[in-house]
């Protein structure tokens, strides 16, 4: 096991500093104009120079790489040009942090709470009335825009039950609704999943086995089915939930939270190279520790997959 | 049959079973009677389709949602199988008094959980043992079913377990019931050759060890012959033939018993292409009329079109359903390669 997880370690690693090199690659095409918070109409050639070469982007590019992922080794992403003209991205960050974790693990919960025991019995009732209600539900929020269902929340519920339409810090209400409708499309999506697990599971041989040796239905389901329909959710369920406490760009900025999520699209429309770099790592970093989380999940819950070892096991 | 199998363990009368597919009507079981001795091995073959199986699930409840025994009974204790509904009702039956050997040992393990648990799983069940005795009684049925090294076993997952070791274990998932009556639906299909003979000489250990009633579902004759006292011969839902092992063998009455007995690959002459049973199954979706295998039948008498044939007894522990044994058919001769087939045999019976 140790074995298997420091390979794996070293392997997500390895494909951090792929990704970083490509992402500061990516970065060096983008226009120069990004470099410079005002004035760049009114420089001149000489003066540009200056200044590229000043903020060191004249270096040879493997002298520029070394002095990037220097600063990342040393917690330092550099500073923001455009967005907030000379604060280090660290500080531009941090605060908003907080917003999307909250946001994010609420939603967690409520869609792991929700969506869950709502698969469970969708797959107990299979064909009968409740699955369908079920699926009907899935199918809606899968098949219609998130924006319509969202808007039309933030417009007539808000107002039903009268609770602000904009998050306000200091009104815990303000809370429930971004909270709610980031939830609504993990629910259908675990739903779908554990439904479709558990009804897989259903029709295995060994679940006939265990009917045919004279198991109680629900002890099928609780020592049987349910564990093993977890098996291939637990790959897919970290790297959910870190993108969900990453924040939610179209939530944060429909209710006006100040989060991670509206950060990157700002960054990128207003063409700050710096934030966009950094954030962009961030996003990888946290896409790469779910995938990473998700093999040593799987290999925790399924003892098949064989630590280490090549060619043993199916 | 020996005199000693003669207490009646399980009585099935004229059980039909029937499914709905698709808004029809399926009768997969078109009346069956069939009477199971306490500590008999009956064999019951046929083709794939024949209902073998879904005969077999009726006595446990494990017929698939949209099939049910319409009508007939299944009396097993004094009670009435076929009336069952509930699972508290099964429950009662299921692995209690009848355990049941699935055919694919790959897949009949959960892969998540190891060995020991499974089969201590159904000791705790049904011997009412905990703890440290349950593991124990675990380990010794380990034992009994031919797994080295138990202890180790133990702990081991269903990957590390070789086909035939699979399905030792679920053997042993099925002795740890301790039943009466074990239903092995096609034991040895999946497993290669040499391995099938250590499980069927597994199965008879198990049998007088634990005094188990088996019943063999198979369609491999090569199997019937080693291990059965009684063989039952399906078609089509229903049994068209039945007796001791050596009277369906050497002097088989049915023409369909006769053409499977002609489909052997062992009875192949080099260089002329293997005897097959020409058309197919009825479809059970009608209802049929006469013998159901009079359409495929070559010595069809025009009464099996018309007439379902009763049965005729051969001898008091045999019994066919054809009207060639009606005392006004013709004479018919079973078709000469059979006969021929019994003289070899007759020689040298281990070739079977």
């Amino acid at each position: 096991m140790l074995k298997y997880v420091v390979k794996r370690i070293l392997q997500s690693m390895a494909t951090l500093v792929v990704v970083a090199t490509v992402v500061f690659l990516l970065l060096r095409l983008m226009p120069e104009e990004g470099y410079f918070a005002e004035g760049y109409d009114k420089m001149d050639e000489a003066q540009i120079e200056a200044a590229l070469t000043e903020m060191g982007l004249r270096d040879p590019l493997p002298v520029q790489l070394g002095n990037f992922f220097n600063g990342i080794l040393h917690g330092d992403l550099g500073k923001s040009i455009i967005f907030r003209p000379k604060v280090p991205i660290t500080k531009i960050i941090g605060p908003k942090i907080p917003y999307s974790l909250y946001f994010g693990l609420a939603s967690i919960a409520i869609s792991l709470g929700v969506g869950i025991p709502l698969g469970m019995v969708m797959a107990r009732f299979k064909g009968k009335f409740l699955d369908n209600l079920g699926s009907a539900y899935v199918v809606l929020i899968k098949a219609v825009p998130a924006a319509v269902y969202f808007l039309f929340l933030q417009l007539y519920v808000s107002d039903a039950l009268k609770i602000p339409m904009l998050f306000n810090e200091k009104k815990p209400v303000s809370w429930i609704l971004p909270a709610v409708c980031m939830s609504l499309s993990s629910i259908a999506t675990y739903a779908m999943w554990i439904r479709r697990y558990m009804v897989d599971e259903l029709n295995k041989d060994y679940i006939k086995l265990a009917r045919a040796k004279g198991l109680k239905n629900s002890l099928v389901m609780s020592r049987h089915v349910i564990r093993n329909a977890f098996v291939p959710m637990a790959q897919q369920l970290p790297s959910n939930i870190l993108m969900t406490i990453s924040g939610s760009i179209y939530v944060e900025s429909l209710f006006s939270i100040p989060g991670m999520g509206g950060l990157l699209v700002s960054a990128i429309q207003r063409q700050d190279n710096t934030l966009v770099q950094a954030l962009v790592l961030i996003y990888s970093c946290i896409g790469i520790l779910g995938l990473f989380l998700g093999d040593l999940l799987m290999a925790l819950c399924d003892p098949r997959i064989k630590l280490g070892k090549k060619g043993s096991g199916r | 049959m020996n005199n000693r199998y003669t207490e009646k363990i399980l009585e099935a009368k004229d059980v039909v079973v029937k499914f709905n597919l698709r808004g029809r009507t399926l009768t997969a079981i078109r009346g069956i009677s069939l009477d199971l001795y306490k500590g008999e091995s009956l064999a019951i073959v046929g083709e794939s389709g024949s209902g073998k199986s879904v005969f077999t699930k009726t006595f446990m409840g494990l017929l698939d949602a949209n099939g049910r025994v319409d009508s007939g009974s299944i009396l097993y204790k004094g009670n009435d199988l076929a009336k069952y509904t509930t699972e508290k009702e099964w429950l009662t039956i299921r692995g209690k008094e009848i355990a049941m050997v699935f055919q694919d040992p790959m897949t009949s393990l959960n892969p998540l959980k190891t060995v020991g648990k499974q089969i201590r799983e159904t000791v705790e069940l049904h011997q009412g043992l905990k703890g440290a005795e349950a593991k124990a009684k675990t380990i010794e049925i380990l034992n009994d079913v031919g797994i080295t090294m138990p202890e180790i076993r133990y702990k081991q997952y269903p990957h590390e377990f070789s086909g035939g070791m699979r399905q030792r274990a679920v053997i042993a998932i099925a002795v740890a019931c301790n039943p009466n009556i074990l239903i092995c639906d096609e034991p040895t299909t999946a497993l290669d050759v040499t391995i099938q003979a250590q499980i069927l000489k597994l199965l008879h250990k198990l049998q007088e060890k634990y005094s188990l009633t088996i019943i063999y579902i198979t369609h491999d004759l090569g199997v019937v012959a080693n291990v059965a006292d009684r063989i039952a011969v399906m078609y089509a839902g229903d049994i068209i033939e039945v007796g001791l092992c050596e009277e369906v063998f050497y002097n088989a009455k049915h023409p369909y018993t006769w053409a499977l007995l002609s489909s052997l690959p062992q009875l192949g002459v080099k260089g002329e292409p293997l005897y097959s049973i020409k058309g197919t199954p009825p479809n059970l979706f009608h209802e049929i009329h006469g013998d159901a295998f009079a359409p495929r039948n070559p010595y069809a008498l025009e009464v099996d079109f018309e007439v379902r044939p009763p049965y005729f007894e051969v001898s008091p522990t045999h019994k066919a359903k054809t009207w060639l044994l009606d005392p006004r058919a013709p004479k018919v001769e079973p078709p000469k390669l059979i006969v021929r087939m019994l003289e070899k045999w007759k020689e040298a019976p281990e070739h079977v």
